[in-house]
């Protein structure tokens, strides 16, 4: 598994944790316990978020960086190219990623 | 409003084409039980939903059922990727590529095209909590009939990440149904619409 593939498994998890949660504390919202495990899920999320947007694309509005997204230079003629990085990568449902 | 994000909530990745298993998913696109009634249903509810949990329960869930319409779409690209001409002839896809070629178009598996008829939006809390429940068993049930009848992993992976969404909705609606009867009359919870006689919601 590559990198990105690895990263985007982690995001993947994390992202369906708190999913998961939300639906839960909208009927829960007192439950303590619930409520730990998602803001560490949620702050766990904005750091791979963020990791992924730095190397590869951003996946996310808030993750749009024109001059530090796309470190790997997968995208442009060299690495660190300002432009902009939404449209970068793969389309969600092309697969095979 | 709504913003988009660039990743599935379940990985797609299918290796073999098969238009006639696509032919029987595009029931959950644009079918009776499908993902897109499914959205629309929550979506238009909650406006005059007369408990704020609830409304907000209905927009979550909603938005999740468009995550799902994403993965039923992404499912269906895949299985009608560069197919050839004698692929497209497939008995099931056949007609349906003389329409739409291999572009997503929501439909039911047996040809009916998606219709606001599909769902309801009643205005009465009650009416409309328990057409959730049974639009989540319903979704759930032809999961499983899709399931049952088709074999490809890459395909029943998804399927069933979506069959458990559904009775995990399921849940959550029954929890919302007893939030709003907590706050009607315990001995006739149908003497009044909580949504049209807002003063008689406590």
């Amino acid at each position: 598994m590559s990198d990105r593939q690895q990263l985007m498994k982690q995001i993947t998890e994390i992202s369906f944790v708190i999913d998961d949660l939300v639906l839960y504390l909208d009927t829960h919202p007192l439950d303590t316990d619930a409520l730990d495990q998602v803001t560490q899920a949620m702050a766990q999320r904005k750091e791979l978020l963020g990791a992924y947007a730095k190397d590869f694309e951003p996946l996310t509005r808030c993750c749009i960086r024109p001059d530090t997204n796309n470190a790997s230079g997968q995208h442009t003629k060299y690495a660190g190219q300002k432009h902009w990085t939404w449209t970068d990568g793969p389309l969600p449902w092309e697969g095979g990623m | 409003m709504w913003t988009y994000e660039k990743r599935l909530q379940y990985p797609v990745n299918i290796k073999n084409a098969c238009p006639k298993t696509a032919s029987l998913i595009i029931s959950q696109f644009g079918g009776p039980d499908g993902e897109m009634a499914a959205s629309m249903r929550y979506l238009s509810q909650r406006y005059t939903m007369p408990c704020r949990e609830v409304g907000g329960l209905l927009t979550d869930i909603g938005t999740e059922e468009l995550a799902h319409l994403e993965l039923i779409c992404s499912i269906i690209f895949q299985l009608t990727k560069n197919l050839t001409p004698e692929q497209a002839k497939t008995a099931g896809f056949d007609a349906y590529y003389v329409d739409h070629t291999t572009g997503l178009w929501p439909t039911a598996a047996a040809g009916v095209p998606f219709n606001a008829c599909e769902f309801q939006s009643k205005g009465d809390a009650i009416t409309d909590l328990y057409e959730d429940l049974a639009a989540e068993q319903k979704a759930r049930t032809t999961y499983d009939n899709l399931i049952r009848v088709i074999p490809d992993p890459d395909v029943r992976e998804p399927l069933q990440f979506l069959r458990a969404r559904e009775v995990v909705h399921f849940q959550r609606f029954g929890e919302a149904l007893e939030k709003v009867k907590e706050s009607l009359d315990a001995k006739n919870f149908y003497y009044f619409n909580p949504e049209f006689d807002k003063k008689f919601v406590t």
